[in-house]
């Protein structure tokens, strides 16, 4: 489970999140929505610890990592995955080496890791031949697949996922989101997606809307549509008219 | 106005205070790291090549010229006193003590330095810094110590080089061109060359190895602000590093000397 209380993070004058809460029940999926600028990946980054908050707790699996050492973090990183927005590959290395870049720095050898790489890059849908591709060779859905494979390395038992269908084609969306969800399966993992995008809803359990640094809005996705939070109601209709300005 | 200028001293004391209290904060951690964790030598040697080997051309280039220029000089002032024949000392002292390291630090900022803060400012910019955070590897194990270990290691080979190629190029100028004898010109080096010299060099070689790097490697780790940021973090690492270098220098002649 992850809990966040209270959380508050500011960059200088502007507040991001304002005294925020909210649950992720283990093994659940929950969708965050929100408009562009609102904090959705300063939130997730406070999750996973890139990002430290002003005040307030983040707990996972009722351990609170806001505060505990670096090396006492590192054990509660472990189980966490972070699949970014971009992608985030290392353009210095081909994706055998990305894939397998945590494996890499444990000293293992190559040939007991490169099977472990072809047996998560088939699971994210690619080719055996993309293992020699850098990331610059790439479209920007497989840069999506090969970043989820290098995380699924770590087998984490919490996937988070920083807006993984911006700039795809609709095809490529639909193929990511069945990607997350069969993943999501797979591992039994507590799975978060930052999107904007609504097929999300498809897919999720339960949907988040974060406006103004709080969550505006939590509920299934099965009653998304009649929801009658006046945010959420304009956010997913695309309304210009009404309380987000 | 007298208020303005106050808040302007005040804020840039503050920020400098902040840089130094970074600065030092990266480097006690990069300390740690590199005292803590075994060493990635792979990862070593490939900075050592990167840094070193393909500076070596450009080092000996600039060592050669400074030598070459140095006799002119030297033999200038030199001949109205009828003193030719300490050129070669002169030549030596000045490359083995002072040029050979400094120049040696200048050409790998410029070329190697620079280049470790961009890389570094674009891993930093496009969250690749980020993604190996989260996969639980120690960034300043995998980036950062192999470069200041190999910056720190190189340098004083190069610096060692820089010298040698500065003392040939000003022995041939002087013999060929000056037409000072050339038993006299080594005589004369022989006599006054100690290898104290060439510690000096070496040992300012290493503090200005280290400085350097720690200092690129500092600049592209805080990068912020997209490809302007790169820009501006790299610029400002080849100054920061070029300033530290004199200042070290001068501190170091002063101990050494």
């Amino acid at each position: 489970m992850i809990e966040l209380k209270n959380l508050v993070k500011a960059f200088g004058t502007r507040t991001i999140t304002k005294s925020l809460n909210l649950k992720v029940p283990s093994g659940t999926f929950m969708a965050i929505i929100g408009r562009s600028g609102e904090g959705k990946s300063v939130l997730l980054k406070q999750i996973i610890g890139l990002i430290k908050p002003d005040s307030g707790n983040v707990i996972i699996d009722n351990e609170d990592i806001t505060t505990m050492t670096k090396k006492q973090r590192e054990k509660i990183f472990k189980k966490c995955g972070y699949v970014f927005q971009f992608a985030a590959l290392l353009d210095s290395l081909n994706v055998l080496n990305n894939i397998g870049i945590t494996l890499y720095e444990q000293g293992k050898k190559e040939k007991e890791i490169k099977p472990l790489v072809l047996e998560k890059i088939k699971s994210v849908g690619l080719r055996d031949d993309t293992l020699e591709k850098f990331p610059d060779e790439l479209s920007g859905g497989m840069k999506k697949r090969v970043g989820l494979a290098r995380t699924l390395m770590l087998s984490p038992e919490i996937l988070i996922y920083d807006e993984p269908t911006t700039g795809l084609d609709p095809i490529a969306v639909k193929l990511i989101h069945e990607l997350i969800k069969k993943t999501h399966k797979q591992l039994n993992a507590t799975t978060i997606v930052i999107s904007h995008d609504i097929a999300v809803f498809d897919y999720a359990d339960t949907v988040a809307m974060l406006h103004e640094g709080k969550i505006a809005y939590t509920g299934p996705t099965k009653d998304i549509w009649e929801c009658d939070n006046p945010y959420v109601h304009q956010f997913i209709r695309g309304l210009s008219e009404g309380p987000i300005k | 106005m007298i208020v303005k200028f106050i808040n302007a001293v005040g804020r840039a004391s503050m920020k400098a205070c902040d840089d130094l209290g970074n600065i030092t904060l990266f480097l006690y951690e990069t300390l740690i790291t590199m005292f803590t964790t075994k060493p990635k030598w792979r990862k070593i040697f490939k900075q050592i090549n990167f840094i070193g080997v393909n500076s070596f051309s450009v080092v000996l280039l600039t060592g050669s010229t400074v030598g070459a220029v140095l006799a002119y000089h030297s033999y200038t002032g030199l001949h109205r006193f009828g003193a030719d024949q300490w050129i070669g000392s002169i030549i030596f002292i000045a490359m083995a003590r002072e040029f050979g390291p400094v120049l040696s630090s200048i050409m790998v900022t410029g070329r190697a330095g620079s280049a470790m803060t961009a890389e570094i400012g674009t891993m930093r910019i496009t969250e690749q810094i980020d993604a190996l955070q989260t996969l639980c590897i120690d960034v300043k194990q995998y980036l950062i110590v192999p470069r200041i270990i190999a910056s720190t290691i190189i340098l004083p080979f190069l610096s060692i080089f820089c010298s040698f190629f500065g003392i040939v190029a000003g022995y041939v100028i002087s013999v060929i061109v000056l037409d000072v004898n050339s038993e006299v010109y080594l005589e004369a080096m022989k006599a006054h060359a100690v290898l104290g010299d060439l510690i000096h060099g070496i040992i300012k070689a290493i503090i200005f190895g280290f400085l350097l790097s720690l200092i690129g490697c500092y600049k592209g780790y805080i990068t912020r602000g997209g490809a302007k940021g790169v820009g501006l973090a790299t610029t400002q690492s080849v100054v920061y590093a070029n300033v530290a270098t004199f200042i070290a220098d001068y501190i170091l002649t002063s101990l050494m000397s």
